[in-house]
């Protein structure tokens, strides 16, 4: 609790007298509730001095304008956690209001908190929410009653239906224009444990229970049969989504727009004004900035990123990840992490970066490395897995199920040794599982709108740089030089084709740029496709991972995961190479 | 908040989570001293539900108050309860 004076205050937050604070624990909806009571203009930013995230938006009350503060979500503010730090120095940092969200379902654990955050002297109104759920749980909640034992404004909301949100506003605006005595509590953890558990007895009535489908669907999954099966399906469902969707928009929208309408309009436009040669060339030539820039960028990764992200930030927010990190706990434990982090490697078959830094959760330093490493080695991200998809299209889809078997072995193989070597423990899974429901469509909306938006900034520089690399090795004849060096190592140890080079050049840059330049090259066997797959998927990671790890480890770390990982590909690649050999 | 009993019956033994059988209540009697099992309000005295043990070195599946918390194996073994 000492440390609560020793974080420093973000200056902004330190000087901003219209700031109310959204909290409440993991899971209450609080997204939900953000989406619903801002504007479009959502800020995510780090905590100073900190790996915490948070997002700010602006609400108006009374035609005035607020800064809405989406507080990490925490279960008590006792500073044992860099969250739970984080939310300690939202609350001392005199904010004009806090609006708390309880889980009307989880009564006495989320009234603990609601006591907790009257120790600060904060003017405080509560919404209580899912009280649908908490009635077809059977419990009935007296509001009022309530009010009364937390001595502030109590508003019963369903956030995921978007009702409760006009009272909630009024409550809000009434508390901001004429801030009342703020209610004080006055005692450690346990006397709120007390107190909750207390107030929970006296508010609560017994109901009938009647449980709806997707609560007995929530409660069928924990269970290994029929949850093991079910959420094979689901992932399988997803993949297909994903696969045949991104292929579905790739054939019927995205390369037809590519190839008659945008790379003809730019290569009229071009032709027009420069004179034949290397700078047309690089423009527009079979490796153009504005051929392949639109090819690989619009058709190959943008469906599957998408859609990768429609589907996760689904699972993500309807309760399905945690269900699986409760089944698959066991297998993890083998691997060496916990079940928790299986979260985060589903997050990094999307792109490592987020995982990496997702991988914060981890409580220990030991597994936040081992997760990170399993993402660097062989997780795919969703553009590379695109490109794959395409390169293997032409062969067999066996190809495809061998390549997703081995990054299977070589993450267990990389988690379990650095398990060993690694000193230190992985603590164990403590998750809690929320209810199964249906995301509300808005806070879905923005999410999704701010990971795209995200990648599309993180992701744009480093491949528009790989495309100008690609576009002037290839058209300045750079390229032949190179592959006359590296002619042994891609021609001779992999058995690839000399053009193959582009790939483990541009592939330093972008995961998916070490695939795509494949798909270019006439002539491909199984085994090539096969052995430039292998080469790709663990092969370095981008340069976008490689600054992320210098950011969150260090710049030792990220070059010993790139010489790791390098290694590795062109050791397991070639071998692969060299047995198909022998054995034809 | 409980009363003691005068002599220790054999019905209240002591036992690990981990070991203790499915689908019971318990009192829990000691807990490693980890902020979030306090936070999720696994502390002395309060009363569990084990739902469920996975196998295969799975967590325990538990419901505290109506919140259902699954917790690890190495953590279940060193949280004593009563039945």
């Amino acid at each position: 609790m000492a440390s609560c004076h020793d974080v420093q205050l973000d200056s902004r937050v330190d000087h901003d007298p219209k700031r109310i604070l959204l909290m409440g624990n993991p899971n209450v909806g609080k997204s939900v509730f953000f989406s619903q009571l801002t504007g479009l203009d959502v800020i995510s930013s780090n905590f100073v001095g900190t790996t915490v995230t948070y997002t700010e938006g602006t609400i108006e009350l009374n035609n005035e304008k607020y800064t809405l503060i989406d507080v990490p979500g925490t279960y008590s503010l006792e500073a044992t956690s860099e969250a739970e730090a984080v939310a300690v120095q939202f609350v001392s940092s005199k904010p004009r209001a806090i609006l708390c969200v309880l889980d009307a379902t989880n009564l006495e654990r989320n009234i603990k908190l609601g006591l907790e955050i009257q120790r600060y002297n904060v003017p405080v109104i509560y919404a209580l929410n899912m009280v649908d759920v908490a009635k077809r749980h059977g419990l009935e909640i007296d509001i009022a009653q309530l009010s009364r034992e937390l001595r502030a404004p109590v508003v019963p909301t369903i956030a995921v239906k978007g009702e409760g949100f006009t009272d909630l506003k009024a409550e809000l605006a009434k508390l901001v224009s004429q801030p009342s005595a703020s209610p004080r509590f006055v005692g450690t953890e346990l006397d709120a444990w007390r107190r909750a558990k207390d107030i929970a007895r006296r508010v609560r009535n017994q109901a009938s229970e009647e449980l709806s489908f997707l609560d007995r669907l929530g409660e069928a999954m924990l269970k290994p049969l029929p949850g093991i099966p079910i959420a094979l399906l689901v992932i399988l469902l997803s993949l297909g989504a994903i696969v045949g969707g991104g292929k579905a928009l790739r054939a019927l929208l995205l390369l037809p727009l590519v190839n008659d309408v945008l790379v003809p309009f730019f290569k009229g436009l071009f032709a027009m004004f420069i004179p034949e040669g290397i700078l047309l060339n690089v423009l527009i030539g079979e490796y153009g900035i504005f051929v392949i820039g639109f090819e690989w960028i619009i058709a190959l990764i943008l469906p599957y990123v998408f859609l990768f992200y429609v589907v996760f930030s689904f699972l993500e927010d309807s309760g399905f990840l945690p269900r699986l990190s409760v089944l698959f706990d066991g297998i993890m434990r083998k691997m060496g992490v916990q079940g928790g982090s299986m979260i985060t490697i589903l997050l990094g078959y999307g792109c490592a970066v987020p995982a990496i830094i997702g991988s914060r959760t981890a409580t220990t330093k030991k597994e936040r490395i081992m997760i990170s490493a399993a993402v660097c080695f062989a997780v795919p991200c969703i553009s590379q897995t695109g490109a794959l998809i395409s390169l293997f299209a032409g062969f067999s889809p066996i190809l495809l199920v061998l390549m997703l078997l081995m990054s299977f072995v070589i993450m267990f193989t990389v988690s379990f040794i650095l398990g060993r070597v690694i000193k230190g423990e992985v603590d164990p899974m403590v998750i809690e599982v929320p209810n199964l429901l249906m995301p509300n469509p808005k806070a879905y909306a923005k999410k999704l709108m701010l990971r795209m938006k995200g990648f599309l900034v993180d992701a744009e520089g480093p491949m528009l740089i790989s495309i100008v690399i690609a576009a002037t090795l290839k058209e300045t004849g750079l390229l032949e030089l190179i592959a006359g060096y590296l002619e042994p190592l891609v021609s001779g140890w992999l058995g690839l084709p000399r053009d193959a080079v582009v790939a483990l050049i541009l592939g330093v840059v972008r995961r998916e740029m070490a695939v795509a330049p494949l798909l270019a090259i006439e002539g491909l066997t199984a085994l090539q496709a096969f052995v430039g797959g292998t080469v790709a998927l663990l092969y370095l990671p981008c340069l976008s991972v490689f600054g992320i790890l210098t950011k969150e480890f260090s710049v030792r770390f990220a070059v010993a995961i790139g010489l790791a990982t390098t290694t590795t590909a062109f050791l397991v690649a070639g071998i692969i190479n060299q047995v198909a050999q022998l054995l034809s | 908040m409980l009363a003691r009993k005068p002599r220790p019956s054999s019905q209240k033994s002591f036992t690990s989570l981990y070991d203790a059988e499915d689908g019971k209540q318990y009192v829990v009697t000691s807990v490693p001293s980890v902020g979030i099992l306090k936070s999720l309000g696994i502390m002395e005295n309060t009363i569990i539900h084990k739902k469920m043990t996975y196998r295969l070195g799975g967590p325990v599946l538990l419901k505290v108050d109506s919140s259902e918390i699954a917790v690890g194996k190495e953590f279940a073994e060193k949280i004593i309860v009563r039945g």
